[in-house]
């Protein structure tokens, strides 16, 4: 009796339902994702105190000599022009953590509406519509793409993050549409017909939430992604218009490395390397937690 | 064939299996869940017993231990022997159980679908059995994996061997297992739900067929099943399964005539039966089967039973023969 | 006769034995299936599903319909209800035929109508609260104010026999005949006068079963709803069925009342089917007959009678000539689909 009341209460106050409790438990005993979280979460500090002007603000100053090595005043150096390649680094986390969320958030919502239309209407024209259109946008190769709008927005510094939210939503556009289309056929949404409920409640009520899992999942691999491309788009010159991100980092190590300055260029893909891989780990762990397999 | 059949008979007092106090467990999520908890009982040669209960009593769970087949992790045989004749297939190492799967004991499953390979043809998935445990050449095993189809009762087996799983219908896969279960000649055969997945209709003519087949091989059978009706048809001797743990052994004409677990009483009582008058109320068994996290100190049927006493909550009742009877049952005060 | 008249004899007697209209009528009702394959995606086929059934409900009676996998039943069903719109016939809801609806009509209609699943597991959506699909019938119909609603919740928790600390807890909290019983509430919070059952204990455990089979029982006598109970097992449906339609390859076979049929079956199918059940009485001698093959593909139905290639009593008449219902023997209700039951 007990048991069942505190089960009942804590229906309630998990109110993100006991699933994801039983997830997150999971979670907390898998120890390489939470090892995982740690780092992703020092990245996210770095990111937010910089956003708050703790540090990282002069990156643009120059307050050094040219390619100053490793000090206690430049922890990481200076690069070519004598600016501090570490206040750099932080400034960059930041502007990895803005291009990863604000594409993540992106397409994950625009996948999940376009997937969760057209599984919901599959075998229709609107289905057919939405497949086209990730057909073709999927065949233009994605450089081109990002150079195409970009050039359309006349060099906008939204051009990228517009760019890879068109592309990247299509993945999970994909997945999230297959599982709609298991979904739709329970008996659940059936009832929901059954009892008269609109299309669109079905599908934003009833079939959306039970696909939290996969879209989860999708964020986290979408935001990897995001930070990956940004490296090479702006070393491009496609990416980062104002401000400073690892992939311009490295686009000016160039020179330096050509010339046996390697500061610049290591502190940009160490520190991206470390976020990417952290950010992986967690998204495994992640998928284990909520693989519904594996939680009984 | 005739001469098996005697010889099955004459050695039928022999004891085949003998299950004592198997204790199985899964380590879950919410801990550590005993899905079988002290079950006994012996089969002789050439028997049919049924293992009855509902889902979650641990009747499935019991058919794989014997097999050595408990998923591990996160399932593991805690304590108890399973003996084939002598031999305790507890001890035994996994190549050793796996001699003896196919040849010595064959399981079949409920979802026949499911337990056959899709992408090869039912031929070579028998082929590979037969070889797997028999000196046969390519050829011979094909000609007896088509003798075997024709005595399931599979029509134009020569051509039935060359097809794919998903073109057989359900009564006909389950045909096809049963041929492949039985291609090594077993001396145990353990059935879960054999048919419960089929219609009526082809229920009826698999069960036909198994019965049938078990007097010409004269092997034993464990029959996993929910259904009393298909136990009633079938078996010599039925075990009722609660919770994990045996409520109730007896010969199939003592359980049906005379139910003495409260339990078994209730089962057969709620069963909708085909009858001249319409009932107009079932008898039924009030409240559910519990948790297996959180199983009541004493007897597991407690707090369902309408004649529950001070003394069953506090200790669990042993398995006993009841006087004068071949039945045994677990209960303090059995009808 | 010809079948239509047939059906419209059986709704006549039904019609003067208490005098009312049928709550139901369903009217040669046909759903196929149509299937990709021809080269520009046009259907070259059709998987008749549901070939033809007509049958009529009167207020507060159980139909039993009953038939192997495949035969079409639960389609039956849901294409009673719209869910998945008819192909052709007609389904009249107190005289009303569903299909002059519009989809507010239809949606109005809803709520005379509803349906129990076959499956615990996947009929409640996993991510809300007992409360929340019990309610939401009440919701999408604007039924009353928040605190009736709760109010009314509360009192269905009670009519399905479930305690009221379940109404904040998540289906996977409960067993498979606790989530059956939510299910039944769900269905029951717009009061309809008509429920398709299908396969509602199917899945459930014997005991448990007893007690939803019957909790479906009391809601017919205290509630006065038809039910159109859908199952393979005969058992179950002699249990709860009035009448009874015995389905084979989308069409009805044998329609009798409940008594009737059990006690006089005429359909070889019926027969066959009848002696088939397992019997929990090990000194019963069961007196089988063997019915060969299995159902054949309703993508290709056997020409003449559907059941020709199985029946133990075939004539050369039944492989070409398609029976149709008509009145056999015994009770004026009983109707056969056999060329020979005369």
């Amino acid at each position: 009796m007990s048991t069942m009341n505190t089960s009942a209460v804590s229906g309630i106050d998990g109110h993100g339902d006991s699933l994801w409790l039983k997830a997150a438990r999971k979670f907390k005993r898998d120890r390489v994702g939470m090892w995982a979280l740690f780092g992703v979460f020092i990245y996210a500090v770095i990111a937010l105190g910089v956003v708050f002007g703790f540090w990282g603000g002069a990156w643009a100053d120059v307050t050094g000599p040219k390619w100053a090595p490793v000090s206690a005043e430049y922890w990481f150096g200076t690069n070519i022009i004598g600016q501090d390649i570490f206040a750099r680094a932080l400034y960059s986390t930041r502007t990895a953590f803005e291009v990863g969320l604000l594409v993540a958030i992106g397409a994950t919502a625009l996948g999940a509406v376009f997937g969760a239309v057209a599984g919901f209407f599959s075998g229709t024209w609107i289905d057919e519509i939405i497949i086209w259109v990730m057909g073709v946008l999927d065949s233009v190769p994605f450089i081109l793409l990002v150079a195409a709008i970009a050039y359309s927005l006349g060099g906008s510094p939204w051009a990228m993050h517009i760019a890879m939210i068109a592309t990247f939503w299509i993945g999970t556009a994909r997945l999230v549409r297959g599982e709609v289309i298991k979904l739709k056929t329970l008996e659940y949404v059936e009832a929901a017909h059954a009892i008269g409920l609109g299309k669109v409640k079905i599908i934003f009520r009833h079939i959306l939430p039970n696909t939290f899992h996969i879209l989860l999942v999708q964020a986290t691999i979408s935001f990897v992604a995001a930070i990956k491309s940004e490296v090479i788009l702006s070393f491009l010159g496609l990416g980062v218009k104002d401000g400073m991100s690892w992939g311009l980092m490295i686009s000016e190590s160039t020179f330096e490395v050509l010339a046996g300055f390697f500061n610049n260029f290591i502190a940009a893909s160490v520190l991206m390397f470390g976020l990417v891989m952290a950010f992986n780990m967690f998204s495994d762990a992640l998928q284990d937690a909520l693989d519904p397999r594996s939680v009984k | 064939m005739i001469a098996m059949t005697a010889k099955a008979r004459a050695k039928s007092s022999d004891i085949l299996l003998s299950v004592r106090d198997l204790v199985v467990e899964f380590a879950t999520d919410q801990g550590i869940v005993r899905a079988v908890d002290g079950v006994s009982f012996t089969i002789k040669a050439g028997e049919t017993v049924g293992l009855v209960g509902e889902s979650g009593c641990g009747k499935t769970v019991t058919g794989l231990a014997i097999l050595g087949l408990i998923p591990s992790p996160p399932g593991r045989i805690v304590s108890g022997s399973i003996e084939l004749q002598g031999q305790d297939l507890t001890q035994l190492s996994e190549p050793e159980l796996r001699k003896i799967r196919g040849s010595e004991i064959s399981m079949i499953f409920q979802e026949p679908m499911t337990a056959l390979n899709p992408v090869f043809r039912i031929g070579s998935q028998m082929i590979d059995v037969l070889r797997r445990h028999q000196q046969l050449s390519k050829r011979q095993a094909h000609a007896a994996a088509i003798e075997m189809l024709a005595k399931v009762g599979i029509p134009d087996p020569a051509v039935r061997i060359e097809e794919y799983p998903h073109q057989l219908s359900g009564g006909m896969r389950q045909r096809v297992m049963i041929a492949m279960a039985l291609s090594c000649g077993p001396k145990l055969l353990i059935a879960d739900e054999p048919t419960t997945a089929l219609d009526v209709t082809t229920q009826a003519q698999v069960i036909e067929q198994i019965i049938k087949l078990q007097s010409e091989f004269g092997m034993a059978m464990i029959l996993i099943t929910h259904d009393l009706g298909v136990v009633a048809e079938t078996c010599r001797q039925a075990i009722v399964m609660y919770c994990g743990s045996v409520l109730e052994n007896a010969p199939v004409t003592e359980l049906f005539a005379h139910p003495r677990h409260p339990y078994t009483l209730g089962l057969l009582g709620s069963i909708p039966r085909l009858q001249a008058d319409r009932q107009t109320k079932l008898p039924i068994i009030s409240g559910m089967v519990p948790d297996l996290l959180h199983l009541p100190s004493g007897c597991r049927f407690a707090d369902r039973c309408n004649k529950v006493m001070q003394q069953c909550r506090q200790q669990r009742p042993l398995l006993g023969a009841l006087p004068d009877t071949s039945t045994k049952v677990a209960c303090y005060d059995p009808h | 006769m010809t079948p239509i008249d047939a059906n419209l004899g059986f709704k006549q007697s039904q019609l003067t034995e208490d005098g009312s209209q049928p709550l139901l009528e369903v009217h040669e009702l046909k759903k196929y299936f149509p299937l990709q394959g021809g080269l520009f995606g046009r259907p070259r086929q059709h998987l008749k599903a549901v070939d033809g059934v007509s049958f009529s409900l009167n207020r507060g009676r159980t139909l039993g319909l009953v038939g192997e996998s495949g035969c079409g039943k639960s389609t039956l069903g849901r294409a009673i209800l719209y869910l998945q719109p008819p192909s052709a016939g007609q389904v009249r809801l107190r005289g009303q035929p569903l299909s002059s609806l519009s989809n507010a009509g239809l949606m109005a209609a809803r709520r005379d109508m509803q349906i129990i699943f076959q499956d615990p597991y996947a009929s409640l959506s996993p991510r809300r609260t007992v409360a929340q699909i019990i309610r939401e019938p009440l919701d999408v119909h604007r039924i009353g104010n928040s605190a009736e609603r709760r109010e009314r919740v509360e009192e269905l928790l009670t009519i399905v026999g479930m305690r009221q600390n379940s109404l904040n807890r998540y289906p996977h909290e409960f067993s498979g005949g606790q989530r059956q019983r939510i299910g039944i509430a769900r269905a029951l919070a717009l009061n309809p006068k008509f429920i398709v059952a299908d396969e509602p204990v199917s899945a459930l455990d014997v005991s448990v079963q007893s007690q939803v089979l019957n909790l479906i029982d009391r809601l017919k006598a205290e509630q006065n709803i038809a039910f159109l109970f859908i199952s393979h097992d005969l058992a179950v449906i002699q249990h709860v069925s009035d009448d009874v339609a015995v389905m084979y390859l989308g069409k009805i076979v044998e329609q009798a009342s409940a008594r009737d049929i059990y006690a006089h079956p005429q359909h070889p199918y019926t027969r066959a089917l009848l002696s088939a059940i397992p019997v929990p009485d090990p000194r019963h001698k069961a007196q089988r007959i063997a019915l060969t093959g299995d159902v054949p593909s309703p993508l290709n139905p056997p020409a003449g009678c559907p059941f020709h290639a199985r029946c133990p009593v075939v004539t050369e008449l039944c492989r070409t000539d398609v029976p149709q219902l008509k009145p056999g023997k015994g009770e004026a209700t009983h109707f056969v689909a056999c060329h020979l039951v005369e």
